[in-house]
């Protein structure tokens, strides 16, 4: 476990040296060496804050199995789950404020937002959500739990609203075919879901916070079908997703689609995220012996959450990079204005910056704060 | 204009008659009562009180005593600048039998806008079809269709872009987060994101009389005027990572000037007035039958027509 865990130090510390230069060119020199323009106008980094954001939400509903809805097998955990929730939850907020054109006005979504927007909604509904994963911890934490619930269960409503949310944040955009579809705020709660369960199979299969093996195996077996059983339901909403968009023959749904079954990066969607992301997990995931191996399982769940990172970009990118009105591409030329997005290594950079500060946030909480220093079996 | 000998006998005196008496008597009251953001006038650009008195175009027809729409359209530009705020509704009307797909109108929103590379207000979208010989091409200009029912105001989450009161959607530098959730909910396109970049960001330094980077510089960093508000273009200051958009030239408009790519359009394709007014120009036009708007589908009541 220890080698594991060196191991893990070791990969969040090189992702954080990755990270400098990106941040060091976003915060010097503002958006000048994004890839991202004012066609295809969200890049990496929102798919990256979808991702993580989703994470985030998914984390806090595992935590309620925990400490709302009380399931024995469940117990203990929920402040590991939790902990995921308040390490993802920034490194989404990091990403989408790198996004912004000026992200030293992010105060006046506060002081002077615009109610109707979705955006502002999940602002405030992001903000909310945070003070619950720290206000969760603190009262786990100084062992204060007279409140916990009721905030708990307030976080739940909250992670479920900001999952969806974000879809309708998506859905709303009526001339984009691909976002106006009343499938994305339903899939994003369910596929933030997998995220958490993913996380805490990786966290229960390499952190040893079960140390009974048997009770390991059995919560490693448990979260490994729930997996399945979510990876099953995201192959219907691919399913649904193209198949529909191919059989309804409207162009800007089809060519959408196409883009993303047949186009460049097609080998990202087999091989990432059906391949690697639902079929090796599932048959690791569904067999019983593996399902209980830990490392085992937590290749799985990590190939997961890859999955769900390269779906995350196949919902943004494709969806803008068809034009708007058929010539727009031609029409002028200029730094920023094409419709082939391909991410810089600067935008990558910044976001191994920010998985790595995440997962190293991540361990040291793990390993000094002695309210994660405890196993599940000491309940906290 | 006589001496420019552009227009012809009697109708043409009592054209400019006309002209002299909205001119004189419209422009100071008309440009007072301009708004855009909805709030009261700044005087800016010392161009307080000008009033379009120069020479009119020299492609005024002469020949049939003919007005040039152009300045149909500035006559009545004035006369709608005139009327209180919130009572013209602006349009603009792209006839497409006449666009020749010069692109005069985009260089023209790029020099006065002051663009710099990657924004871009009004391209020209060029389309051809068919097989030989029977084949067609058309040229469609795309500025920002100012939506009466617009997708891009509703997402913006600090209130930084609506409708002014006369209707022509506008964007507050200032208050813009960068967002881009304006640019995904425009279904046209219409909107760029202004990543910071200059024309002279890779030219090389030289001395006079070669124009180097210095001197080239110095345009395009001397301030613009979009919204009557002078905004120079300095380290990552607004408009710098900003939604950007065509504005229908607001700043002209209010001292009575028409937009740049209306008043450099060389086959007079692109038309702009007072859709309140019903015997403006754009009235006329917008009630002819072969007109069309973009994606009419979406409801977003676009207010630039195209003829067809």
């Amino acid at each position: 476990m220890i080698t594991t865990k060196r191991a893990l130090y070791g990969i969040a510390i090189l992702a954080v040296a990755l990270g400098v230069y990106g941040f060091y060119s976003r915060l010097v020199f503002g958006e000048r060496d994004v890839n991202y323009g004012s066609y295809v106008n969200w890049g990496l980094w929102v798919a990256g804050y979808l991702f993580f954001a989703g994470a985030a939400a998914g984390s806090f509903m595992i935590a309620t199995l925990d400490y709302v809805f009380e399931l024995p097998l469940f117990k203990g955990t929920g402040r590991f789950a939790l902990l995921a929730s308040l390490v993802t939850l920034p490194a989404a907020l990091i990403l989408i404020g790198f996004d912004l054109g000026h992200m030293e006005r992010i105060w006046k979504v506060y002081l002077e937002p615009s109610f109707t927007s979705l955006l502002a909604q999940l602002v405030w509904s992001y903000t909310a959500f945070l003070l619950v994963v720290v206000g969760s911890l603190l009262m786990i934490g100084l062992d204060r739990r007279r409140w916990l619930k009721p905030l708990m269960v307030a976080g739940l409503v909250l992670a479920i609203f900001v999952s969806g949310a974000i879809g309708a944040l998506l859905g709303v955009n009526a001339g984009r075919v691909s976002f106006h579809t009343a499938m994305l705020p339903v899939q994003f709660p369910i596929l933030n879901l997998a995220s958490g369960v993913s996380l805490l199979i990786v966290i229960v299969g390499l952190l040893g916070i079960v140390q009974d093996v048997a009770r390991r195996e059995r919560l490693l077996r448990v979260l490994g079908l729930a997996l399945v059983v979510l990876l099953l339901v995201k192959s219907y909403f691919l399913w649904v997703d193209y198949s529909v968009a191919l059989y309804s023959q409207v162009p800007d749904a089809v060519a959408v689609a196409e883009l993303v079954l047949f186009g460049r990066f097609a080998w990202a969607f087999w091989i990432l995220q059906i391949a690697l992301g639902i079929v090796v997990p599932i048959v690791i995931l569904a067999w019983p012996a593996s399902a209980r191996n830990g490392p085992l399982a937590a290749l799985a769940a990590v190939l997961v959450l890859v999955g769900l990172a390269v779906g995350r970009t196949s919902i943004i990118f494709p969806a803008l990079a068809i034009p708007e009105l058929e010539g727009l591409a031609e029409a002028f030329q200029g730094p920023h204005l094409g419709f082939d997005y391909t991410p810089s290594l600067m935008e990558w950079s910044v976001v191994a910056g920010v998985l790595g500060l995440a997962g190293l946030g991540y361990l040291i909480a793990n390993d000094r704060l002695s309210v994660f220093r405890t196993p599940t079996e000491v309940t906290r | 204009m006589e001496e420019l000998g552009v227009v012809g006998g009697e109708a043409g005196a009592s054209r400019r008659g006309f002209l002299k008496a909205i001119v004189g008597t419209g422009a100071a009251a008309a440009i007072a009562s301009f708004e855009i953001f909805a709030i009261e006038p700044e005087p800016v650009l010392g161009l307080d009180g000008a009033t379009p008195s120069g020479p009119t175009n020299a492609l005024t027809s002469a020949a049939d005593g003919q007005v040039d729409v152009l300045e149909r359209m500035r006559v009545e530009l004035l006369a709608a600048l005139a009327k209180p705020v919130g009572q013209r509704r602006w349009v603009m009307v792209i006839d497409l039998r006449k666009c020749v797909g010069c692109h005069a109108c985009t260089i023209a929103c790029v020099a006065e806008n002051k663009l710099p590379p990657g924004i871009v207000y009004r391209p020209v979208i060029e389309e051809e079809w068919g097989t030989f010989p029977n084949v067609g091409r058309r040229f469609t200009p795309r500025p920002c269709m100012q939506c009466d029912k617009p997708p891009c105001v509703p997402v913006c989450p600090v209130n930084a872009t609506w409708k002014n009161a006369d209707g022509v959607v506008v964007v507050d530098y200032d208050q813009c987060i960068g967002c881009r959730a304006c640019i995904t909910a425009c279904p046209y396109g219409a909107r760029t994101s202004d990543f910071g970049l200059t024309y002279t960001d890779q030219t090389p330094a030289a001395a006079a009389p070669i124009a180097g980077r210095e001197t080239a510089g110095k345009y395009e960093f001397l301030p613009m005027y979009e919204y009557r508000k002078a905004s120079p273009r300095e380290g990552r200051e607004s408009p710098i990572g900003n939604a950007r958009k065509c504005h229908f030239c607001l700043h002209r408009v209010a001292v009575g000037e028409l937009p740049a790519c209306v008043s450099t359009c060389i086959g007079r394709a692109t038309l702009f007035g007072d859709a309140n007014d019903p015997h403006s120009l754009v009235s006329e036009l917008v009630a002819l039958p072969n007109v069309s708007r973009l994606k009419e589908e979406l409801g977003t009541e676009p207010r630039v027509y195209y003829l067809t």
